[in-house]
């Protein structure tokens, strides 16, 4: 065995011990994790068998309420397309604002990606939350909600897309004497329509999620009745909503990614 | 002639995309319009809603009343608890589904199929109706939540795990079969070091993922920073909530960069 081996040996010994070490780190604070909150062997068994219980309660699930809880799964969906389409109206107008070789005030762009960032972090359910406490339930908190959250997300693709539009394009309008305005609509919007429109349908995608769930704070759609079954211990019931939701998000991701591949 | 024909195809691709941006725009019109019906959404109701949100945030929400700050310490790290615990379980149960759902390592069709329904299921069923349920199942507090977190990141693990492992190259595999290795040593010595960096970044994007979750997770009863939010809104003491939304915000900002920095550093050392 000669030295380079003998080193090589030693050093995939060393990466062993080291892997071992991480792995065994992570298990620790795995087990002190479970422990801090309180979640023991014995919890966990329990657990177990009440999930098990209830599992086999929801069995077979309940079609008959169908009828009622297909017109709240036809509004969540409703309400994500008018989320979609508010947020992607703002987001347009905001993100050319914030876009470093469209904005006509140039400090507005950290401003605004700010405004994006916190937006964008801040979840759709507690944006949900403050809308109703706003303007009360229903389904415009919602809309409201899922629209905010949108322009964070949406904002940011879209002014990242306007600033990577190749500068000649726009500098060629620019040339012909147009307006701020119109190197926009002429110039940056023709070039990014396709990531624009990719982007947005993506974003649906994700609202139908989101919208799924906002019912869950009063903000209209499939949500609240999920709620209401498990509150009223209706397990076959909890589980036919959870189909219908599951059904809804599927086909609506089916969807979209079909009509995503087709502009691709 | 050649010419012509070049130039006919052209105007029939063109055609072809106008009918196409034709019949999409009026999908797009309808659906809007029915939405636009179905939800009774009205700009003027939107408009008078807006000095209502605005008096909101200025007299309601503002200034963030900071002093609050000791009750969210202890849900914070019942939040990261959740997050990180619910990812161990989720990275545990994907190890499984991911294998199972690999058509390249597992030949046995059936089974291929079985995984990627399951994962399918856990990933499209999003992590809050989780939490309702096992809240139901199990009562209110982390344990519901942390459960919740672990089928979400499992649905989504298991499919990216899965694809990952089906883009390996299978040579290596192919070479120990052909001197006569076991499955599990062509497992550890082929498609492990393989699979090993897609693993990483998945998983720790997952428990950045988890954060966010976990603090709407706790809206609905799992426990955590979204739980005691929820308590302040609904006790109306918005200057108190102002601060936990203030600190998820931060809190996510900190663990996304803490978990790309360190997934950078792994990564780099592979």
């Amino acid at each position: 065995m000669n030295d380079l081996e003998f080193k090589k040996m030693i050093s995939r010994k060393q990466d062993h011990i080291r892997n071992g070490i991480i792995l065994l780190i992570m298990a620790v604070i795995f087990v002190i994790s479970l422990l801090q909150m309180n979640i023991d062997m014995a919890r966990i068994i329990r657990g177990m068998e009440s999930v098990a219980g209830f599992v086999r309660a929801m069995f077979p699930p309940d079609f008959s309420i169908i009828p009622r809880v297909w017109p709240l799964a036809l509004q969540s969906i409703q309400i994500a397309i008018m989320g979609t389409v508010l947020g992607i109206i703002f987001s347009i107008v905001l993100s050319m604002l914030a876009a470093k070789n469209l904005t006509p005030i140039p400090g507005l762009g950290i401003f605004l990606k700010s405004f994006f960032a916190l937006t964008r972090a801040i979840p759709a359910l507690v944006w949900a939350l403050l809308f109703i406490v706003a303007v009360g339930l229903g389904s415009l908190p919602g809309i409201l909600a899922l629209a905010v959250n949108s322009i964070g997300m949406l904002g940011k693709v879209f002014s990242e897309s306007f600033e990577n539009v190749d500068k000649g394009i726009l500098d060629g309008i620019r040339s012909t004497g147009a307006s701020g305005l119109q190197v926009f609509t002429q110039g940056a919007l023709p070039e990014t329509m396709p990531a624009l429109i990719s982007w947005s349908l993506f974003r649906l995608d994700i609202n139908i999620r989101y919208s799924s769930i906002l019912g869950v704070v009063g903000a209209g759609g499939i949500g609240w009745e999920l709620v209401r079954a498990s509150r009223m211990l209706d397990y076959p019931a909890v589980l036919m909503i959870t189909m219908i939701i599951f059904a809804m998000i599927y086909a609506v991701e089916q969807i979209t990614s079909y009509a995503r591949n087709v502009i691709r | 002639m050649k010419l012509d024909n070049h130039l006919n195809r052209l105007k029939e691709a063109k055609r072809r995309d106008k009918i196409r941006l034709i019949v999409s725009t009026i999908v797009a019109i309808f659906l809007i319009t029915w939405s636009w019906w179905g939800t009774a959404f009205s700009i003027p109701a939107m408009m008078r809603g807006l000095p209502n949100i605005y008096q909101f945030i200025t007299e309601d929400l503002l200034p963030p009343q900071f002093g609050a700050y000791r009750r969210f310490i202890g849900p914070t790290f019942e939040t990261l608890f959740m997050a990180y615990a619910g990812g161990v379980i989720a990275v545990i149960i994907s190890l499984v589904l991911g294998i199972m759902s690999a058509g390249n390592i597992v030949r046995t069709r059936a089974i291929v199929y079985l995984g990627r329904a399951i994962s399918t299921f856990l990933r499209a069923v999003p992590a809050v109706v989780w939490a309702v349920i096992m809240v139901a199942a199990v009562g209110i507090g982390p344990f519901a939540g942390t459960i919740s977190l672990a089928l979400g990141g499992a649905g989504m693990l298991g499919k990216t795990y899965a694809d990952s492992l089906e883009d390996i190259d299978m040579g290596q595999v192919e070479a120990l079969q052909a001197v006569g290795a076991s499955w599990w040593q062509i497992f550890t010595h082929a498609v492990w070091p393989q699979f090993l960096p897609a693993f990483l970044s998945w998983s720790f994007y997952r428990f950045d993922l988890n954060i966010r979750s976990a603090a709407i997770v706790g809206l609905v009863g799992g426990g955590g920073l979204g739980f005691i939010l929820n308590t302040t809104i609904k006790l109306f003491q918005f200057k108190q909530a102002a601060v936990g939304i203030l600190w998820i915000f931060g809190l996510i900002l900190i663990i996304e960069y803490l978990t790309a920095k360190s997934r950078d550093k792994i990564l780099e050392g592979l």
